[in-house]
């Protein structure tokens, strides 16, 4: 009774070692390439010319140079970020990405790598927020993209995995799909206007489904180079762009209300490989 | 008269016992703290837009104001606001109807036509309300603030429009001109949750996003047999 199910296992195994892509072995094209096999997607596949230059992409350059900047002593304590805690440990990078934005003893309160990085910076570095390195948070030319852009590298590959244990980790992720669902302003937007169906367009731009995890985890795969605007961007700029377009105010950046919409964005991507860094439109 | 004073009362309770007596690092809206965890995530939300310092709410917006009046949601938005996405149920979508059909307002002069190579721009422009940074100038722009068709249709076949509402090429051509179809087709463009409760498409009339003048050439785009969407 028992030997044909034993027959049967190593059948069973070999067909799930088929299965299971291993993503983080991958270079950022080859997820994207292989999501694109798997779902036939409309807006992953909406740009060859992008996908043919990711073996390119300028974002790869800030990889390199934010490397440099973690690791060199800077600010007034002359610190490296060394002793940055993303959620795994102090200095430890790898895989700490997906699991953001996460709860963190030290400040009691759920934060994203933009507003971690900046709490680093001005306690470990001793920055204030005025200085340049923390202030100026947007453009290539910034430390600040420079350094998301080589902490979110070491992720790449790995699956969105946002915690949710903590209490304020579970209320932010709550609230953040309060805010994506609710519609205001004069045009009576939420952004499940634009982002809660497949295959939809504004204007010619094929926008990502955030019911479609495949679709979803390419959309939040942020930094990203924007191929449109020659410059890497973030999640923070991601966001602002897309309340802007909705008419309504702009976000501050770092903010709780930002957190709580990352947070719920994140945990929509949640099992799917991270691609990072990303080039989009 | 009682009962409203309960209520007040009532919401000041839970105002202090949402802000007093934590010490967290979530900032509250008068100066104090709040425990993120004792609240509903719809308390939550509107704390975090409203009192938490999440946006900018205090900038001049272009209807006069400022930004944080963007923010609040009318009886329409707030009925229409489905967490987790899905279709609203059917007392709710009786209950948008017919807030819709009371809100629209119809040109005194009755519903007219007005000049379609106007309304071609007008249809085609995404331009206006935007606020935050490269804040649109209504007063700069030939025609005013745009009525950002094309963002979700496809009208003439020159032009590349958006998918997130229907195809409306030759819409004219297909429909006629009754006064029927002119009536229901201002309608929709005025407030369309009047047909379709809780649809995507903003409500250009009854926000202001075009005014009736403005509507009457965007209505000519649709039906003049000269327009590219006829033709
Ligand atoms: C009026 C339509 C509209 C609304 C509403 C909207 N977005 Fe977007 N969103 C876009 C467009 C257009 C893009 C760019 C897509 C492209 O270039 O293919 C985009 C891109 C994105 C992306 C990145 C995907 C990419 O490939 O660039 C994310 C993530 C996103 N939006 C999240 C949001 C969130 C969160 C909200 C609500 C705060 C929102 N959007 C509201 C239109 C919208
Ligand atoms: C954010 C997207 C969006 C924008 C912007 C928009 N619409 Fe729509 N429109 C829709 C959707 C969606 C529908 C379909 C109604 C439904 O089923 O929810 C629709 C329906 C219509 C219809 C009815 C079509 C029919 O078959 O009876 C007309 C007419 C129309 N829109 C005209 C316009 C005009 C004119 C403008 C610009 C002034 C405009 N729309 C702007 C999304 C939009």
């Amino acid at each position: 009774m028992t030997k044909p199910i034993l027959y049967a296992l190593p059948i069973l195994m070999a067909a799930g070692v088929a299965h299971a892509t291993n993503y983080e072995d991958m270079a950022p094209e080859e997820i994207l390439e292989a999501l694109i096999d798997k779902t036939g997607s409309n807006y992953l596949n909406q740009s060859p010319q992008n996908r043919q230059m990711m073996p390119d992409n300028p974002a790869l350059w800030l990889v390199d140079e934010g490397e440099e900047l973690f690791y060199e002593a800077r600010g007034p304590k002359n610190a490296s970020l060394e002793g940055c805690d993303f959620g795994k440990g102090p200095g430890v990078l790898e895989g700490a990405y997906v699991e953001m934005p996460r709860y963190f003893a030290d400040v009691d309160k759920v934060m994203d790598l933009e507003a971690r990085l900046v709490h680093c910076m001005t306690t470990l570095q001793g920055f204030k927020k005025s200085d340049a390195p923390v202030k100026k948070r947007h453009g290539s030319g910034s430390d600040f993209m420079k350094l998301q852009t080589f902490i979110s590298a070491q992720s790449n590959g790995k699956k969105w995995n946002p915690p949710l244990d903590h209490p304020q980790e579970k209320a932010m992720r709550d609230a953040g799909e309060v805010m994506f669902y609710r519609r205001a302003g004069p045009m009576d937007f939420s952004c499940q206007t634009c982002h809660g169906d497949t295959g939809k367009r504004i204007r010619a731009s094929v926008l990502p489904n955030i019911n479609e995890p495949e679709e979803w985890t390419k959309a939040i795969s942020w930094p990203a180079e924007r191929a449109g605007q020659l410059n890497v961007r973030s999640t923070q700029h991601r966001l602002r762009g897309c309340l802007w377009q909705m008419r309504h105010p702009q976000i501050i950046a770092g903010s709780d209300a930002s957190t709580a919409l990352i947070s719920y964005w994140t945990d929509a991507a949640r099992g799917q490989p991270a691609i990072l860094p990303d080039l989009k439109r | 008269m009682l009962n409203n004073i309960l209520k007040k009362a009532a919401l000041a309770a839970t105002c202090v016992g949402l802000l007093v007596g934590f010490n967290t690092a979530y900032a509250g809206g008068h100066g104090g703290k709040v425990d993120i965890t004792k609240m509903t995530p719809e308390q939550l939300a509107e704390h975090l837009i409203f009192n938490s310092g999440g946006f900018k709410l205090e900038q001049k917006v272009q209807e006069g104001g400022v930004s944080r009046q963007r923010l609040e949601q009318d009886d329409l938005q707030k009925a229409c606001s489905v967490t987790g996405g899905g279709a609203v149920d059917a007392n709710t979508s009786v209950k948008v109807m017919n807030m819709a059909r009371n809100d629209i307002k119809y040109p005194k002069g009755g519903i007219k036509l007005g000049d379609w190579k106007i309304g071609r721009e007008l249809a085609w422009s995404g331009y206006g309300y935007r606020v935050g940074h490269r804040t649109d100038n209504h007063s700069t722009t030939k025609y005013g603030p745009g009525g950002n068709c094309y963002n979700c249709h496809q009208m003439a076949t020159d032009r590349t429009g958006g998918n997130i509402g229907p195809v409306l090429t030759n819409y004219g051509k297909l429909r006629g001109s009754s006064d029927a179809i002119l009536k229901y087709t201002y309608e929709v463009i005025y407030n369309p949750h009047a047909y379709f409760p809780c649809t995507n498409m903003p409500r250009i009339g009854a926000q202001n996003v075009l005014t009736e003048e403005q509507i009457s050439h965007v209505m000519a785009y649709l039906f003049d047999p000269e327009s590219p969407v006829n033709k």
